[in-house]
């Protein structure tokens, strides 16, 4: 132990980047040291992150497709044809894309709403003080922590249009007369999201109920004093005090729902039908099907734009809104 | 939240909103546990138990119940383990599950090693840059894999014919990529951890002859191993689940679980009680390692979210 710790030591500490780069001799000793220990982080990142994304935005603009996978660096350069081509709602592919983007817009709002209802619900109730609260809050999380490929495959069992449980027991209580297809048709995006909420509300629930615990009690206290009932407590104290985590778990289910790819691969299956084709399992299916390496780079940093855009806005929102509560 | 015209009480209301409480709690628990309770149910059932009109929502019927609570030692004759036993024999599932373990166990080492490091720079330096670093770990977690998956294949390709070094459908190939892709995340949670531990141990440390870096081995990170093993298993889980990736780049001799599994239901027939047989066997050692260990794995996972 002592060995190999020394023997680490002794190569981080030789490791000469000032000869490289100049500034570098710049820093302060603890400050090179600060940067040492974050060079494997680094440079990884660097390696597959950065490079591959700009050379995904290169090959955007290349005309790579089936006959240029091992060659691509001989495609050729065909500046904005591939977005014009896959942005076109008159062809089939483009009009898919959009398609695709709505269904996507749909997916991760629909689960931003589901997942927050649930996680503050979930949330509220384990603020309050009563007996098996934390085994509660354990089992609240199962849903979270168990690994999403066998709980999705779990509702895909469930949703089955004839076998499945659902469906069986929506029937004998009389809600549906009929079997629901579930996973094929319009229905399935509405069938994604709420599977989606199920693994994801727990992550909201955590999140919120950390927020509650950092309210400070004396506000509460003040509130009852003054005559307010538990609504006004919840409407003017509550909520307001959860606005930062809010504002968090807003960004962060929007985003990460619609970069999901494991729920829609895994909850569709082999034939996904189009209504569950959101961005992410389209662009995927439409590249290594027919090897379009070109256009699905193109749509891929077309997704990643609306991304960033959106993130960007939602900052600059909250941002002004602080700025003017600040004023008033 | 409750009407006036009821003109209850104030204890009566209070009572009354204790009973709703109950109420939506037990649903939340329900509609969280009841799919975790069919896997288990589903995996000790036959085709012909799992494809029926209107199945069973209990394990046993009223009858067999009070045979086993009068004598539990019939209970094995009740049970259909069926599928535990013609799961590896329909299907490859014990090489789907050691692929996965050599995946995620390995990219679990890297990147905890990987991890430690940055996130120990992050949580007691001060250096240029360190918000423009922050934020492109933040960063990578709002990139769509699609955007990197694409050139990557295309980079591994180029590599493998013109260097001859196997990356595609090889083990070391999808652990790059995997530590890659946790280290950001790693990073961050550790950071946190390391906040949590005063400055002053490493100073003592210092002070009795330890080097920055031995402080570091030698003192801080015992101390922050349960902060350790709740990004550990954070990353595990995270490279256990990892499809998209996968799909493309590990299949063949290295498919593992995640990918494996969806064979289970073919064109014709779906093999229901195998699938949920092996879902239970990968579940329940997650699970209960989660119980067991959950008070560091729950506070690194808010630590990030709540503080900024």
């Amino acid at each position: 132990m002592t060995r190999t710790s020394s023997r680490v030591r002794s190569s981080v500490a030789e490791i000469e980047i000032g000869r490289y780069l100049p500034l570098y001799n710049r820093l302060s000793d603890e400050q090179q040291y600060a940067y040492k220990l974050l060079l494997p982080g680094l440079a990884m990142m660097l390696l597959i992150h950065f490079i591959p994304i700009v050379w995904g935005v290169l090959i955007s603009v290349l005309g790579v497709d089936s006959g240029y996978v091992s060659q691509w660096y001989e495609a050729p350069f065909v500046w904005a044809e591939n977005y014009r081509f896959v942005l076109d709602p008159r062809t089939v592919v483009g009009e898919r894309f959009w398609y695709s983007l709505r269904q996507t817009v749909i997916f991760s709002v629909g689960t931003l709403l589901l997942t927050y209802v649930l996680g503050l619900t979930a949330a509220l109730l384990l603020n309050q003080r009563f007996k098996g609260r934390f085994a509660a809050r354990t089992l609240l999380l199962l849903p979270w922590v168990a690994p999403s490929v066998v709980t999705l495959l779990i509702w895909r069992m469930m949703f089955q249009q004839q076998s499945g449980i659902i469906n069986s027991l929506l029937l004998s209580l009389g809600v549906i007369s009929e079997p629901i297809y579930w996973l094929i048709g319009d229905n399935t995006i509405w069938t994604l999201i709420l599977v989606h909420s199920w693994t994801q509300f727990p992550l909201v629930m955590i999140m919120l109920y950390a927020g509650l615990q950092s309210i400070p009690e004396q506000l509460y206290e003040a509130a009852s004093i003054d005559g307010a009932g538990r609504w006004e407590q919840f409407r003017y104290i509550t909520f307001p005090q959860l606005k930062p985590v809010s504002a968090v778990v807003v960004l962060l289910m929007m985003l990460w729902t619609m970069i999901n790819f494991t729920s829609p691969y895994i909850l569709l299956g082999a034939q996904p039908p189009q209504s569950g084709q959101v961005s992410i399992l389209y662009i995927y299916n439409f590249a290594f099907s027919n090897y379009q390496f070109g256009r699905g780079a193109a749509m891929s940093v077309v997704l990643f734009a609306i991304a960033m855009a959106m993130a960007m806005l939602y900052y600059k929102y909250l941002f002004d809104q602080d700025f003017t509560e600040g004023d008033r | 939240m409750i009407p006036d015209e009821l003109h209850l009480t104030d204890s009566g209301r209070e009572t009354l909103f204790k009973l709703l409480s109950k109420g939506v709690l037990g649903c939340l628990l329900l509609y969280a546990l009841f799919p975790i309770y069919w896997m288990i149910l589903s995996s000790f059932r036959t085709r012909a138990e799992i494809t029926a009109a209107e199945p069973s929502l209990f394990p046993f019927t009223l009858d067999d119940a009070a045979d086993i609570v009068q004598d539990p030692s019939v209970l094995p004759t009740l049970l259909e383990y069926e599928n535990y036993l013609t799961m590896w024999d329909r299907f490859p599932v014990f090489d789907y599950f050691v692929n996965s373990l050599i995946i995620a166990s390995v990219t679990t080492v890297f990147a905890l090693a990987v991890g430690c490091l940055g996130g120990y720079a992050f949580s007691r330096y001060r250096f240029p840059g360190k918000i423009g670093v922050g934020g492109a770990l933040l960063g990578t977690q709002m990139i769509p894999g699609i955007l990197i998956l694409l050139p990557m294949f295309l980079l591994f390709v180029w590599i493998q014919e013109t260097l001859a070094i196997p990356l595609i459908d090889t083990y070391h190939g999808i652990i790059f990529v995997y530590t890659t892709f946790t280290v950001p995340v790693a990073i961050w949670m550790l950071r946190g951890f390391f906040d949590s531990i005063p400055n002053a141990i490493e100073e003592a440390a210092r002070v009795d002859g330890c080097s920055r870096f031995q402080a570091l081995v030698r003192v801080v990170l015992p101390m922050a191993a349960p902060g350790i093993a709740a990004t550990g298993m954070f990353v595990f889980l995270t490279a256990f689940n990892e499809v998209l990736f996968a799909s493309v780049l590990a299949r063949g001799d290295v498919t593992p679980f995640a990918i494996g599994i969806q064979s289970f239901e073919t064109q014709t027939t779906a093999y229901w009680g195998e699938m949920m047989a092996a879902s239970t066997v990968a579940t329940a050692p997650i699970l209960i390692l989660f119980i067991l260990f959950q008070k560091p794995i729950v506070e690194g996972l808010t630590e990030g979210s709540v503080k900024q």
